[in-house]
């Protein structure tokens, strides 16, 4: 019986598929999400390929996905995923139905998935992973996510034992997962170490999980990633398995060392949040049993996608555009702090960080944006912010807040427009830090950027 | 004056360390005092003018309860002698007669400064607004939780719910209160975006502040008003 009902899932989800996409439609959600409502463990009796590596983590995923999946397809595997598609268990689904036969055997050598932490019970309940990355465990919708505790708490239940684990050594609470997975691998970044030991108020990681002692923190990059140990106990930062040595950004190239072996990369990006993804896929393809110089041949080829990011001069005037991911503090932080550390002076910031979805209907709860390190957007060689969408007179009590003085400070209360109020003159060096719902909008901006600058 | 934050290196989350952050601001010639964890609260020894703590896990709920119950008698005596206190979002569970944890199927006892208690779930998450009348005074706020509490606030409540829910689903009495002591799950953080309201906090220790940023504060928060006032807006949710 169990099975009838599998099948017709399986035809029904396949012929909807079909369906939509004579319709043009990308069908990378709604046929998994039926097949689901039909059969609701469906991922227990798909056959898998026989690599499954699922990718999860607050912030990265999606890049780390996307790059292994383009890695291993250059490699000769075929490879089933869901990066047209959505994270969550719907999408899943989808992706290995695509890939599937009519008995439900996914065809492919792997699949590379990129699993929402709260869809984690409802995956890998039916689906058991034979990789587990994860990139990292940080605050992100309050909505959703809560805190990391709760998002450690949700894994630690999900993850099945057999699984191996790929994880960020330099994120404490992230290297602590799943302890029932005994094998485990750790990446890290050496090179360019912070100096000082930083005060850990605030931080997800104050007290030593094991013994509650307060932990020292030997240096951290940002939020609590960074190396740390516990002085009453001696728990300690794994030492990672892949570890960047080096990172020389003239050259455009990465060091990573695999157990004190060093190779050198090309430099995907030079955003240290990238260089934490760059280690995690060259870990994974390691333990997939690349060699180093395969995957040295693979990254010549690769780019961090762009609608993560993207840069553009016309005329003396540079545009960089940064997905920033709304509600999501960190990688909030992380882009401000980017802007703050480029070279050059009178850069001028263009932020669309407000939440599409809360925009209709409701209105967005802004406790993020004092979860959100604001601080860099004070730094002197920020001229200008312009803060777009329903939210900019929160952006701007936050901005004040953080130091940064009300002259600086432009307000576009729509999602739509707002490029005007740049000031090009001055600025000629301007980022937009867009959420991944307002890309659209984000190249409305560009556009209008440039085209004013063509028109002069 | 003397100020307290409790424990600001946990009970910060959801934003609400910017609620100590901004008193400060508000309050520059006051001495805070920043309690770590690992020390014991500096209102057990000394006299304080105003007491701070905010949301924290549902971990380091259990944590600070243990850490807090030596020292309830002394709490009731600043309660008592109608000293401000503040807790916002979970930190206001801490003084319930008893959390049920019950993903875990833990029970903890609270401070029981209040007769009631709390439900947390952690498959059951709530999202939700509050547009809020404290007598008289315009109060907004907003909900993200794994828990309710239940009981009766009628002669303790802290505001009166004009839109969004109070203690539970059912409630349209928000948070608690005893003499100067607020108990409030609103997040916010609450005193930054209600410049009314955190100047008549202030008021209670006796102190007329002037509030940062207060144009900038004003605008952001009349607009919040009205768009909580728009009966198209939605008010809450479970995910």
């Amino acid at each position: 019986m169990k099975k009838l009902r599998f099948y017709f899932a399986l035809w029904m989800a396949k012929a909807v598929r079909l369906a939509m996409r004579l319709l043009g439609r990308n069908a990378s959600y709604l046929p998994g999400k039926l097949a689901v409502k039909l059969c609701p463990d469906i991922l227990a009796h798909i056959i898998p390929p026989k690599t499954v590596i699922a990718v999860t983590g607050t912030n990265g995923k999606t890049t780390v996905s996307n790059l292994l999946t383009s890695l291993l397809r250059k490699s000769g595997y075929t490879v089933a995923n869901n990066a047209l598609g959505s994270n969550i268990q719907g999408g899943v689904v989808a992706a290995l139905l695509e890939n599937a036969t009519l008995s439900g055997r996914v065809k492919t050598d792997a699949a590379v998935l990129e699993v929402d932490e709260r869809s984690s019970l409802l995956v890998y309940g039916d689906l058991k992973p034979d990789y587990l990355v994860c990139t990292n465990v940080m605050r992100d919708s309050i909505k959703r996510n809560a805190h990391p505790g709760f998002i450690r708490y949700l894994l630690d239940k999900a993850i099945p034992a057999g699984t191996k684990l790929i994880l960020n050594g330099d994120d404490l609470i992230c290297a602590e997962l799943a302890p029932q997975c005994a094998e485990r691998t750790y990446f890290g970044i050496q090179a360019e170490a912070p100096e000082g030991a930083p005060d850990l108020e605030g931080l997800d990681l104050v007290y030593c999980p094991h013994c509650g002692g307060k932990l020292e923190a030997e240096y951290l990059r940002y939020d609590h990633i960074g190396r740390m140990r516990c002085p009453s106990c001696g728990h300690a930062s794994p030492a990672p398995d892949f570890l960047v040595t080096e990172i020389c950004r003239e050259a455009g190239t990465v060091a990573i060392s695999q157990d004190g072996q060093p190779q050198t990369y090309k430099l995907l990006n030079d955003n240290i949040v990238n260089i934490y993804n760059q280690c995690c896929v060259v870990a994974v393809l390691s333990r997939l049993g690349l060699s180093p110089e395969k995957i040295a041949a693979g990254l010549d080829t690769v780019e961090i996608v762009k609608s993560r990011y993207d840069h553009v001069e016309s005329g003396g005037l540079k545009i960089t555009m940064q997905s920033a991911k709304g509600q999501n503090p960190d990688a909030c932080a992380r882009s401000f702090q980017y802007v703050a550390d480029q070279p050059g002076e009178n850069k001028a910031v263009f932020f669309l960080i407000d939440d599409k979805g809360d925009s209709q209907g409701s209105s967005e709860n802004p406790c993020w944006i004092y979860d959100c390190d604001y601080s860099p957007l004070a730094h002197p060689s920020i001229s200008q912010l312009v803060f777009s969408g329903p939210r900019c007179l929160d952006q701007q009590l936050r901005a004040l807040i953080a130091g940064v003085p009300q002259e600086k400070i432009a307000l576009w209360p729509s999602f739509q427009g707002g490029g005007h109020l740049v000031d090009t003159e001055k600025c000629r060096d301007i980022y937009i830090l867009y959420d991944v719902y307002l890309d659209k909008e984000a190249l409305s901006v560009k556009k209008a950027l440039l085209e004013k600058e063509a028109g002069k | 004056m003397t100020a307290e934050i409790l424990f600001p290196e946990i009970c910060g989350l959801y934003g609400d360390a910017y609620n100590g952050k901004y008193l400060a601001m508000a309050c520059p010639q006051w001495d805070f005092h920043y309690t770590p964890f690992t020390e014991e609260p500096y209102f057990a020894t000394h006299p304080v003018d105003l007491l701070y703590i905010g949301a924290m896990t549902e971990d380091a709920q259990r944590r600070v309860l243990e850490k807090l119950r030596p020292f309830k008698a002394r709490l009731e005596e600043l309660i008592d002698a109608g000293v401000p206190i503040l807790a916002t979002g979970n930190a206001s569970e801490l003084f319930a007669r008893e959390i049920d944890f019950i993903t875990e199927g833990v029970k903890v006892q609270g401070l029981g400064i209040f007769d009631v208690t709390v439900k947390t779930d952690l498959f059951r998450r709530f999202n939700g607004k509050v547009l809020g009348d404290m007598g008289g005074r315009t109060v907004v706020g907003f909900k993200s939780q794994f828990s309710f509490l239940y009981g009766d606030n009628t002669d303790s409540y802290f505001l009166k719910c004009v839109r969004g829910v109070g203690l539970n689903p059912a409630s349209k009495l928000e948070g608690l209160r005893k003499k100067n002591l607020i108990c409030t799950q609103l997040l916010g953080p609450l005193l930054v975006l209600n410049p009314d309201f955190c100047a008549y906090f202030l008021g209670l220790a006796g102190v007329e502040a002037q509030l940062p940023y207060p144009q900038a504060a004003r605008a952001a928060f009349d607009q919040r008003v009205k768009e909580f006032s728009d009966p198209k807006i939605q008010f809450g949710h479970n995910r």
